[in-house]
């Protein structure tokens, strides 16, 4: 093995190395977190608060697995956009879905199948 | 690195590897189909609020349980990955056997929960909610379940003894990329679809 190589192999074991401690951090504030949002739901807060808890920590986690377990922040900003598009046409289906059924007047009365 | 070179060692013009761009890209459209699924759900539950009510159904000490496994899996797969780039072949072999155990008890708590409901009379007709429930949960479930023989076609072939850490680490690499996806796919439904019931 050259001196190049060597030099690189052990950036690599250096790079994971280093890694390791942030997934295990990473891995107990998910599990804590999970927790958290089981207590909350039975809280006597009010709705609106707990409803943006919830919804804060759920993109907390989403992020926090996207950007360290799938190594995005150490990745290609390429990799981020090509995600990143697919998240943006699916939280736009569902703004527009929202828009265009989320009405009360354009709500049918009857349900489907009964 | 001309052209040629770069095409030659897997990788694209913007210096990433082909078979982890092309993963993206169908992470990136999977978030659309899942996105379309979680939304019509949701759409539905908007417009027939009063059609069932599934706090009486739901056990989310069980749904917390398997999010907890799932993202523990998680945790295993990157040190999978991990390993392979270190090129520790016995302690990757070790964590993917973790990440199988831990998905096929996910499965199991699913498989657990759908005999429940249906059991309690939620099926697949059960109107609106039915219907777009067990479709959403059962495709993340396929998902699942296609992560896990994933992984132990992987498990088997690293036993063959064929697999090498330098040139097979972008296989484990896109195989932990799927799971991960299928992890923040049930971030997203264990929040919007069970917690929020129970608030709301």
């Amino acid at each position: 093995m050259s001196d190049s190589e060597h030099m690189s192999q052990e950036a690599v074991l250096k790079a994971e190395n280093d890694r390791y401690y942030a997934f295990v951090n990473l891995a107990l504030i998910l599990a804590a977190v999970t927790g958290i949002e089981l207590v909350l739901v039975y809280l006597p807060f009010p709705t609106t608060i707990i409803f943006t808890v919830l919804i804060s920590l759920s993109l907390f986690k989403f992020i926090g697995v996207v950007a360290w377990f799938m190594h995005l922040i150490y990745d290609k900003l390429i990799l981020t956009m090509a995600f990143g598009t697919g998240m943006v046409i699916a939280f736009g289906t569902y703004t527009a879905l929202l828009f265009l059924l989320g009405g009360d007047m354009v709500a049918p009365q009857e349900i489907p199948g009964r | 690195m001309s052209q040629t070179d770069s095409h030659d060692d897997g990788h694209h013009g913007l210096m990433v590897k082909n078979k982890k761009l092309l993963m993206w890209l169908f992470l990136g459209s999977d978030c659309m189909f899942f996105g379309t699924l979680i939304s019509t759900h949701l759409i539905y539950r908007k417009l027939y609020p009063e059609e069932f009510n599934p706090t009486q159904l739901f056990s989310l000490e069980l749904t917390s349980f398997s999010t907890f496994i799932l993202l523990m899996s998680s945790f295993l797969m990157a040190l999978s990955v991990s390993a392979m780039h270190k090129g520790e072949m016995k302690s990757f072999r070790r964590n993917v056997i973790g990440v199988i155990f831990f998905g096929l008890i996910f499965l199991g708590c699913q498989v657990y929960e759908f005999a429940h409901f249906i059991h309690e009379g939620l099926t697949l007709d059960t109107g609106t909610f039915g219907s777009t429930f067990y479709l959403m949960t059962g495709t993340h479930g396929v998902h699942v379940a296609v992560g896990v023989f994933w992984l132990i076609s992987m498990l088997f072939y690293s036993q063959s003894g064929k697999m090498e850490a330098h040139k097979n680490a972008i296989d484990v690499e896109i195989a932990g990329l799927y799971w991960h996806f299928v992890d923040i796919v049930w971030i997203v439904i264990f929040t919007v679809v069970y917690l929020i019931e129970f608030i709301v």
